[in-house]
């Protein structure tokens, strides 16, 4: 009998070749501990945040934004923080970069939005950039915030008088949460100042060294 | 010669072309809402976050993998030389089918999804899915377990690794066990394989089928189909990572789902060549059916030439995320699978009812309005992504910016997308009134 004949032989084969890669690019990675060790800052969601999460969820805002600062340098400089950013809450002009996302900022994901998509721009670091009424105006009318942007208005998240139902509340919430498992600007502003010992004898000073970064 | 009945291959394709219908016209809305993005707006079922999931879910579940279990309920008896198993399981199959299908319209438009790329069906329909599977491969492997002909063809093996792979992978992925990155990777183990131990096998399976069928020409090489079948089940399934590179994952993880899709090219390229031995002296002379197939075949190639291409970091960094990859990812489930699907319906229909097709004439308009139609598409949006992408390198670019300069490339698509779209409208009027001219034809006899 020529080897095409044996139907039971070609089902086990297949799945003994299936089983062999999967063990080693799920199974293994499954056990590594430093996929899910959460580090130091890493906290659970709150209760609002997770509801936030759910209508994240719900509206498939994942399709259209990831949760990831890839690890190249021109993406840890684009969603880092600009000079205006650091001037406003650090008090000096710098550019700060956003860390590569790091598998223990995920451990309470549940499911994982990581997204594969980017019609606009990432999330992984976008919680503190804005404040929470920027974010209520961007949901109810994109354009009002980021003129030529191309996200569809949330209204339903609205009432008619244009007041945000508690599903948009938490929805900014978990917004305001991302990025937060790891204290990168604060790290990151410590470590500019480390560098710059001028800096540590306040009055802030205005660096007129770097250059302006897009958000 | 057996008497085919054919009943649940027939009712599975009319099922399929509906759904195409229905699921192709709601990516021509998100096409629109990608250019004037308050289109049909202020509606929540109709957000593009879920209609997203609809168009996807519903073109892959609804239309594409009904065609294929159609086209399988044709070819596997014909080729095992048995009647199908049974019919009555077939059709009732079909029913499960039909009621996850309307079940993933409500509860996607409802935003009840579980997130996870092609996964985002609720926990309830994975169930029934798994049962119609299930349901499916009994169906087709008590068939071939009762063949006539001990030696199997090149297209019942790849509909057996279909069967297995398929119910291993979305078993395994919609276990509720993983979170965070982890559940990111098996998301990829699962979406990869979705593509190339699903729709690849079981496209590969018609198109060993029906090209010869329908140029009248020999097998090119038997040996290459062997090749083929075990290089796909042996390399396709270590390459779900390289959707998330330069991401949070292991680079080691990376780099072997990188060398593992640059092998890949081994058993496309001997499939693309056993295709193009195949149809060898029937470029210029054959119809529609052929010409299906050989522009299937050819997007074929070029979708899993890019696919290797992608995964090299150097390339990696500029077209993941961008547009690029929607481009991409439509060749091989329009450009490739569609087009062999196609092509084998229309061989396959006329055959069942005894007919001949409607117009052979619609049918040609149906192919060149989808082929180029499609060309206008994916071009868009790979020139679109690519430069998008080179913008995104470029951190003085505002983000805002390079979204304003999608504009035109967008507008090309959402051309392009109603050219496909008539297309399909009229492919199912074709077959429309194919069905109906039969039926027509037989009733006097029955009376």
């Amino acid at each position: 009998m020529k080897l095409e004949a044996k139907a039971f032989l070609l089902v086990v084969v297949v799945a003994a070749f299936m089983f062999l890669g999967s063990y080693f690019t799920m199974v293994v990675p499954l056990s590594d501990p430093t996929l899910n060790d959460p580090g130091k800052d890493a906290k659970p969601y709150t209760a609002l945040e997770l509801q936030g999460r759910q209508t994240y969820i719900s509206e498939g805002c994942v399709y259209c934004h990831t949760q990831q600062v890839r690890s190249l340098l021109e993406e840890t400089q684009r969603y880092g923080m600009g000079e205006e950013e650091t001037f406003k809450r650090f008090g000096i002009r710098a550019l700060i970069q956003a860390p590569p996302s790091q598998p223990g900022e995920y451990v309470f994901d549940k499911p994982h939005l990581l997204g594969t998509r980017r019609t606009g721009p990432d999330l992984g670091r976008v919680g503190g950039k804005y404040d929470n009424t920027w974010h209520l105006n961007h949901l109810r009318d994109p354009r009002s915030t980021s003129p030529g942007s191309i996200m569809p208005s949330y209204t339903w998240l609205f009432t008619k008088a244009g007041q945000p139902t508690p599903d948009a509340i938490a929805l900014v919430a978990y917004l305001q949460k991302l990025g937060s498992n790891i204290k990168w600007r604060e790290e990151g502003v410590a470590q500019y100042k480390m560098l710059h010992p001028e800096l540590q004898q306040a009055p802030p000073v205005v660096a007129q060294t770097a250059k302006e970064v897009a958000p | 010669m057996e008497q085919h009945v054919d009943k649940s291959a027939r009712w599975f394709l009319y099922t399929a072309i509906t759904f195409f219908l229905v699921t192709i016209l709601i990516g021509l809305i998100m096409a629109i809402k990608f250019v004037a993005p308050e289109f049909l707006g202020g509606i929540a079922a109709l957000g593009v976050g879920r209609i997203r999931v609809i168009h996807t879910n519903g073109v892959l579940f609804g239309w594409l993998l009904a065609a294929d279990m159609g086209l399988c309920f044709y070819i596997v008896p014909r080729l095992a030389g048995v009647k199908l198993w049974s019919e009555k399981l077939g059709l009732a199959t079909l029913g499960v089918w039909v009621v996850v299908l309307l079940g993933a319209v409500v509860t996607l438009a409802a935003g009840d999804t579980q997130a996870r790329e092609y996964l985002e069906l609720n926990v309830w329909l994975d169930i029934l899915v798994t049962i119609a599977w299930v349901m499916f491969g009994l169906n087709i492997f008590m068939t071939i377990a009762r063949r006539r002909h001990a030696n199997m063809y090149a297209s019942l093996w790849y509909i057996m690794g279909t069967l297995l792979w398929t119910a291993i992978l979305w078993i395994v992925a919609n276990l509720p066990v993983y979170s965070g990155v982890n559940d990111a990777n098996v998301n990829w183990w699962f979406g990869h394989n979705a593509v190339g131990l699903i729709f690849t096998p079981v496209g590969l399976a018609i198109a060993y089928y029906f090209i010869p069928k329908s140029t009248g020409n020999p097998l090119y090489s038997h040996k290459l189909s062997l090749i083929g079948f075990w290089t796909i089940a042996f390399l396709y399934i270590w390459n779900g990572a390289h959707h998330i590179i330069f991401g949070p994952i292991p680079v080691w993880l990376q780099t072997v789902a990188i060398l593992f899709s640059i092998s890949l090219l081994i058993p496309v390229w001997t499939a693309v060549t056993n295709f193009y031995g195949t149809l060898r002296g029937k470029w210029a002379s054959g119809n529609y059916v052929v010409k299906f197939f050989i522009a299937g075949t050819t997007f074929y190639l070029l979708t899993c030439f890019q696919g290797p291409m992608h995964s090299l970091r150097t390339v990696n960094m500029i077209v993941s995320k961008t547009d690029w990859i929607v481009g991409h990812a439509h060749m091989a489930v329009f450009g490739a699978f569609t087009f062999f699907a196609i092509g084998g319906i229309y061989f396959a229909l006329p055959k069942i009812l005894k007919t001949d097709l409607f117009s052979a004439k619609l049918a040609e308009w149906h192919f060149w309005l989808s082929f180029v139609g499609f060309l206008g598409f994916a071009i868009s949006l790979w020139i679109g992504g690519f430069v998008q992408g080179l913008q995104w390198m470029d951190p003085t670019i505002a983000f805002l910016d390079t979204v304003k300069a999608m504009f035109p490339y967008y507008m090309v698509r959402m051309f392009s997308a109603i050219l496909m779209v008539t297309a399909q409208v009229i492919f199912a009027y074709n077959i429309f009134k194919t069905v109906r001219g039969a039926s027509a034809r037989v009733q006097p006899a029955v009376a």
